[in-house]
Order: structure tokens, then sequence, then C-alpha cells
């Protein structure tokens, strides 16, 4: 079948810097097209071209056949192709049908809103993607993230798209959420919608994807039906290089009981949560978003202390009242939000490195900043941060080095105690691997590892011990060797009733 | 130098150039600018404005700000008369008690701030009708007169040639700067101005932090009505009033961004001379109060854009 959107030898760069070289690229009616590639790759480059957003520098465009040159994403839209970006671009105050149809709304014969139609063809196209919940009248602002999503999908298909363009349109979601959206995608790649699909999640690609086609710095790898490539070799074309093993969990020594919650709970968010931390431990947390998760974190943290129960550290009770003082008590927490609690983006790495032991390098409160500096570039090299250097602005950095400095700044602390929340979130399969790594070695050096993540696959991989959370409580754990997704996956599911299991 | 130290600079090396350019056009307006007298007595009449910028310059760096620093200074020159004329106790400790009182005057406003979280333009906005109203009312349109001859040192008198209050500024300058540019203190500031709760989770003392800033503040502001009392040798309850917008301006002039963040002392300091030069060689060459701050206001845009156009660097 014929494309009905083709990339042939696009370049792209940007001040100098080549964005894409010589990348060919096409997607067929009614296929899902996955486009891979690490984090700096060239995907969202690729993706802003075919949106209209930037103009190739080489190399042509063609929909249907034809030769185009979109001069805007305008021009882009109105050749069918549509785009749902990462970052939701809605109106939060507006409703649901409002958003949709922002900016091409039907208007009667006097020119004049047409409300009744806007609603009814609102109506239409979220029954299309079978989001018959949904309520055309709602405020846009007190949707969750899927229904959002949603929203931002009818509007791209209210202009007749053809080609639907979806980046990373599950990293936000839980895993029921990214469920249904694959459902969706599906639907709209039976009514003969052309998909490109960006994700770093896997199981995901084998799913839903027809074709999959791999970029790495900038340049084109390969393409390959979907039946003819494994994981692995997905990944080694990825990252340029064979990837040993997806989950390097260690077998480390497990020691004495660090940190103990006993019947810990705050407000009604979280309750009766007991559970022992050993060093040389990683104890996975899974959990649907909601659970309870992030809210036991932020306590054991200090961010909300207890407001009842009993936290012992060596054995002694505690209160953790405020983060410095987890800090100070050697409790480490890697945020689930990396640019909002990580990190100071707009300064720089070194900065950023040592901002959570500004105690350490100073003297009488005078910073060392020779310490600070060569403090910053061991750090650089242990965790294999991709950078200029020390003065480089965070925000500069991809998400996976971003991950890889709150992770050292944290580590620099020499916590005994390290919670990392979501710590792979939106990153890509080799800084994936890297962190699974560097969170193995860590506890085979004898940190307390609390790893709360929404991938199941990443918490039965990298756990000794998994703790299910369920309406803020812990209602199962299983050893690693009873850990299957099953086992998990129906206690994470289960509503209310609570499970005493082994 | 580093690169987050060269692009810090890069503001004020624009705002130097500005200086000197404008010292120059000054000092060929009018001969009675560019001479050692004229510039001290210039040096003497920025002091007050100088010395709570420095405090402001804090305050803005963590996305906050104060304007009840007049309505403390108007405070603090009253209670000084009222402590030292109406209750009879001994002028320094009627100073230092001025003093703790613009202290707490700032402890309030950091207390409603971090405890109520009450938006720092909200908060201070009321307090400087809540102060101003306390001086009104205490002072009740009366002023207070005839200070002992040696208070008058402080505002009106010289040490090694040079007008007293400037040396109290240079000191503070000093330890202004090596607060907020090398201490664990200046870090926390910076990173509090630039991501609240980024810093909260790695461990600074966030609320610590501003209730300090907002203090010291305060406590400058006090410093600041008590030289100025001693510079026109009388107490009035509207003094100081608009002070506030005089010490933005200088502060924001020298580079500090209103969102937090980014600043340095030095830069307040040239944001300051500058402002205070204009002012002064302006009325100097027969331009009119009115034309002054018409000029004023477009070297502020002027430099604003100017480092906006340059400093795109970084912002990747």
């Amino acid at each position: 079948m014929q494309p009905i959107l083709a990339l042939d030898g696009v370049s792209k760069s940007f001040a100098g810097v080549h964005a894409l070289k010589n990348v060919s690229f096409d997607v067929r009616p009614g296929e899902v097209h996955a486009l891979m590639g690490e984090n700096g790759a060239g995907k969202s480059t690729l993706i802003k071209v075919m949106a209209g957003v930037h103009a190739p520098d080489s190399g042509e465009i063609r929909v249907n056949g034809e030769v185009v040159r979109f001069a805007s994403p305008r021009e882009a839209r109105a050749a069918g192709i549509a785009t749902v970006y990462q970052e939701l671009l809605l109106f939060p105050e507006l409703s649901v049908a409002e958003n949709i149809f922002l900016g091409h709304a039907p208007r009667t014969t006097m020119n004049a809103l047409d409300w009744p139609k806007m609603r009814n063809e609102a109506r239409r196209l979220l029954d299309d993607l079978d989001s018959h919940d949904l309520d055309v009248d709602a405020r846009v602002g007190s949707l969750s993230v899927a229904n959002r999503q949603r929203v931002e999908i009818a509007k791209a298909l209210s202009q007749d798209a053809r080609v639907l363009i979806m980046d990373e349109p599950t990293a936000a979601l839980a895993d029921a959420d990214a469920r249904r959206l694959m459902d969706v995608v599906r639907r709209l790649r039976d009514r003969g919608v052309a998909i490109v699909y960006v994700s770093h999640r896997m199981p995901e690609i084998f799913a839903l994807a027809t074709r999959v086609s791999v970029l790495r710095d900038g340049a084109y790898v390969g393409t390959s039906d979907i039946g003819d490539i494994t994981e692995a070799e997905l990944v080694s074309m990825m990252v340029g290089r064979p990837v040993d093993q997806l989950f390097p969990k260690a077998n480390t020594e497990i020691g004495a009981t660090v940190l103990e919650l006993r019947n810990v709970g705050y407000r009604d968010e979280i309750e009766n949560i007991s559970l022992t931390l050993r060093a040389g431990e990683i104890v996975g947390i899974a959990g649907l978003i909601g659970s309870g998760r992030t809210e036991l974190a932020l306590t054991m943290f200090g961010i909300t202390p207890a407001t009842s129960g009993e936290i012992l550290l060596d054995g002694k009770p505690i209160a953790i009242t405020s983060p410095k003082q987890a800090r100070d008590l050697g409790i480490a927490y890697v945020p689930e939000d990396r640019g909002l609690q990580g990190l100071i983006k707009s300064q720089t790495i070194r900065e950023n490195l040592s901002l959570s032991l500004l105690d350490r390098i100073s003297t009488a409160s005078i910073i060392n900043r020779a310490k600070e500096s060569s403090l910053a570039r061991e750090l650089i090299k242990r965790f294999g941060i991709r950078a200029r250097g020390p003065e480089q602005r965070v925000r500069q950095l991809s998400g996976g080095n971003q991950q890889k400095v709150v992770l050292a700044k944290w580590v620099a602390t020499e916590p005994r105690v390290l919670i990392m929340d979501e710590p792979t979130r939106g990153i890509d399969v080799g800084a994936k691997a890297e962190i699974h790594a560097l969170m193995s070695r860590l506890a085979g050096q004898g940190l307390a590892v609390l790893m709360i993540s929404s991938e199941l696959p990443e918490v039965l991989g990298m756990s000794d011990r998994v703790l299910v959370m369920n309406n803020g409580r812990i209602v199962a754990e299983f050893a690693r060797a009873h850990a299957t997704p099953d086992s998990v996956g129906a206690a994470m599911m289960q509503t209310q009733t609570l499970a005493e299991v082994a | 130098m580093t690169a987050t130290l060269r692009s810090l600079l890069r503001h004020e090396t624009i705002l130097a150039i500005l200086l000197v350019i404008v010292l120059a056009a000054l000092a060929t307006q009018s001969d009675r600018f560019f001479t050692t007298a004229n510039l001290l007595n210039q040096g003497r009449l920025m002091t007050e404005v100088g010395l709570v910028a420095l405090a402001m310059t804090f305050v803005i760096v963590t996305g906050g700000i104060d304007l009840s620093v007049g309505s403390i200074l108007g405070l603090t020159a009253i209670l000084l008369g009222v402590f030292w004329h109406n209750l009879g106790l001994p002028l320094p400790a009627a100073m230092v008690l001025a003093v703790l009182a613009g202290g707490i005057g700032g402890l309030i406003n950091g207390l409603i701030i971090t405890r109520f979280k009450v938006p720092p333009l909200i908060a201070t906005l009321a307090t400087l009708a809540l102060y101003r109203g306390l001086a009104e009312g205490i002072s009740q349109a009366r002023s207070v007169r005839g200070y002992p001859e040696w208070f008058f040192v402080l505002g009106q008198g010289e040490v090694w040639g040079v007008p007293t209050q400037l040396w109290i500024l240079g000191v503070l300058v000093v330890i202004a700067a090596v607060v907020l540019g090398l201490t664990t203190f200046g870090r926390a500031t910076y990173a509090t101005g630039a991501n609240e709760t980024g810093a909260r989770f790695s461990g600074i003392g966030v609320d610590r932090t501003k209730m300090l800033i907002y203090t010291a503040s305060g406590l400058v502001a006090g410093v600041a009505g008590v030289i100025f009392v001693s510079r026109v040798s009388t107490t009035r309850s509207d003094m100081g009033t608009g002070l506030e917008l005089d010490v933005i301006t200088a502060v924001v002039l020298g580079g500090t961004s209103i969102f937090g963040g980014r600043g340095t002392i030095i830069g307040t300091v040239l944001g300051l001379i500058l402002m205070q030069a204009l002012k002064n060689g302006l009325a100097l060459s027969g331009v009119k109060g009115d034309g002054t701050i018409v000029v004023i206001g477009l070297v502020l845009i002027l430099a604003i854009v100017a480092s906006n156009i340059f400093s795109r660097e970084g912002d990747g």
C-alpha cells in the first residue's frame, strides 16, 4: 500500500548541530508505525518536521505521493496530519467541547458559535474513542491526565486527521489507563488512520506496532516488521551495542534492619503501614497511581510527617518532620517529579549536585568552591552523566542524564536508606539499564533501597521483596521467588478486600 | 572564571558600561556634577535606599518582594523619637530598640508569608499600610527635634573625609556580597528562588531562609530609619514614603530577576549608583523632577531589554 506520509532523506540542524541526518520514514493508512530511539536520538525533531513545526534543511516530505512543504503546523493539520504531544496543550478553564473545537468551531448561518452542533460533534468524537463516560461540558482542568489525553486525541481527530502522531502518549498514565489508550489506538488504526507512535515502553510497542523504526544520534538505523525482531535486538539497535541484561539484579547479602515502620499513617492518605528495610535489600512497591505509594515516600522523607505510628532507625524510635532532618538521618528520596522536586533546572550540574550536602563542603558556612567542583566532576564520572562539564545547566540535559544527577546528588549524601520514586520514568532504555545497574550496585554496598514503580517488570526484575499498595495500605507482600505478574497484578487491582499473602 | 559567574556578570558588565557613559555625559552637562564634594554628598543621600536594597536583593532572589520597607523606616524613625523623647530612654538604647522594632516588623512579614502562605506582594502590601498607620497613630503628627550633637555624626558627619553612613553601607555591601555569593545561606537563597519545591526536597530549610531574609530586611530598614533621622535632624511619620519603589528599581536595574533565582549584590550596587547619578546629574543639568523620573524609567527598561538580548545563552 502506498504510504500516506513519507519523508525522504530529511536533514535538519540547529546552530550547526545535526539533529537529523538523512532520515527516511513513512507511514501507511491502517498501520501503527513505532518510532524508537534514546532521548536525543532525534525523535522529537522528526515529529516536529512531520507536524510542520520545523522545516527540513534538505530532503522532501510527501503526502499521498505529492511533495509538500509545510510553512506552519496549521498547513500540516490542513493536510490531515495531527499531533498529540507529550505535554498536552489544552486550556484547563475551557470545557471539553470548547477545547476540541478551539480554532475551528462550527458556526451558524449568523456566524455565531453553533453550540448544540459543537457539543454533539464532541460527543460523537468521544464516543468513537470509546469514552462514553466523558462529559463534553466538563472543565478540562478537572479531568484526569488519561481523560485529558482523550480530549487531545479527539481534538486531533476533529480535523479529519489521516495521520496521527503520538509522542509518548502513555508516559504519564497508569497501567489501566495505558491499556485503555492502546485500545483507542487500535480502534483508530482499524479505521484506516496512519499512526506514528513514540514510546519507551517495549511491551506496548510489541502489542501495537505493525512496523518499528529506530533512530540513533539523529541518524536512521533501520526499520523492521515487528514480527521479525526481538526486544533485545531492538534495544541494541537503539543503544548501538548489545545490552547484556535487562534487569541486572545482583544477589547481595542482606544485612540488619535499618529502617522500620510500625503502623504508620498520614491523615487518611496512608494507614497502618508496617514495613522493614534491611541493608543491601531492594524492596519494590507496586501499586496503581493513587494507591498511596508516593504518599508513603513523602511521609518517610518528612514532607508530610507521620500522624500516627512509629518509625525506628536502627531500632531507635525517631520522628521525621522535615526533609532536612530525613537527610541528616541518612534517608534520601529520589522524587517522582524530576523537574519540580528533584532538580533546580535553571542551575548548573555543580550547584545541583552539592545542594543536599552544602554543609559538608563548607567551612564556617563559606562554600569551598574547589571542593564543590571536584565533587561534581567526580560524581559526573562515577554516574556516567553525559554533559559538557559541571557548569552545564541541568535543563539542557536529557531526561536520563537529569535522573542520574538526582540520583548522584542523593547518593553523595551517603544515605543509609534510598527511596526511589519512579526512578526510570520517561527515560530511554540505555539510561534505564544504567540506573538499574547503579541501583543494584548501591544495594550491594549495603544501602537499603525502597523502589516505587508503575512498571511491573521493573518492580519484579529489581526487587528482593515486593510490597503491594492499594488504597493507602500495604495489601500484600511477596518474596522475589513468589512475585509474578499475575500475583502482584491481582493484589494491585483488587478492590477493598485485604489479602494476607506470605 | 566559571561559566555561571560569567553569565551572571554579563548584566553587571552592561550596567557598568552604561554607568560610565552616564557619568561622562552628566559630567559634560554640569561642571558641578563631577566634583568630590558633590559625589560624596550623593553617596550620603543614597545610603538609606542602598542599605535597604541590599536586603531587598535577597528578598527578590527568593522570588519574593518586600513593599513594607518604607513604612518600617517611617515606623522606626517615629519609635526612635518616642523611646528617647517621650519615654526618656538614653538615645543609644532608643536607637537599638528602634532598629529591633524594625526587625520585628520584618519578622512579622516573614511569619505571614511562611506560616500562612500569603504571597509576599499581598502580605507586605498589607503591612505597608499597617506600619505606616502605626507610625502616624503613634506620632499624632508631631515631630521630634532637638537630638544631641553627637547623634548627627551618623547622618551628617564624616570619618576620614567620607560620610559616616557610607562606611556603614560599604561594610554591609561586603557582608551581603559574601553571604549571597559564597555561603551556604546564599546558595539556599538562590535555590529557593529558582525552585522552591526542589529546594525543599533537597533538604534546604526554605521557610527558615525566608524568615531570616524578611527579618533582615526589617532590620536594615530600621538602621536606615535611624540614619535618616540623623541626616535630617528630625522625626516625622511620613519618612520613607515611596522608598520601596526606589529600592526595587535599584535592585531590578542591577539585574536581579523579579521571578527569583538570579541576582547579585554587585549588580544592585551598580544599579543604585546609576540611579542616584541620574537623579543628581539631571537635576544639576536643569531637568525638572518629573523629567528625572521619566529618564530613570527609560533607563530601567533599556537595561533590562539589553541584558535580555545579550544573555539568551544558557536557556536551551
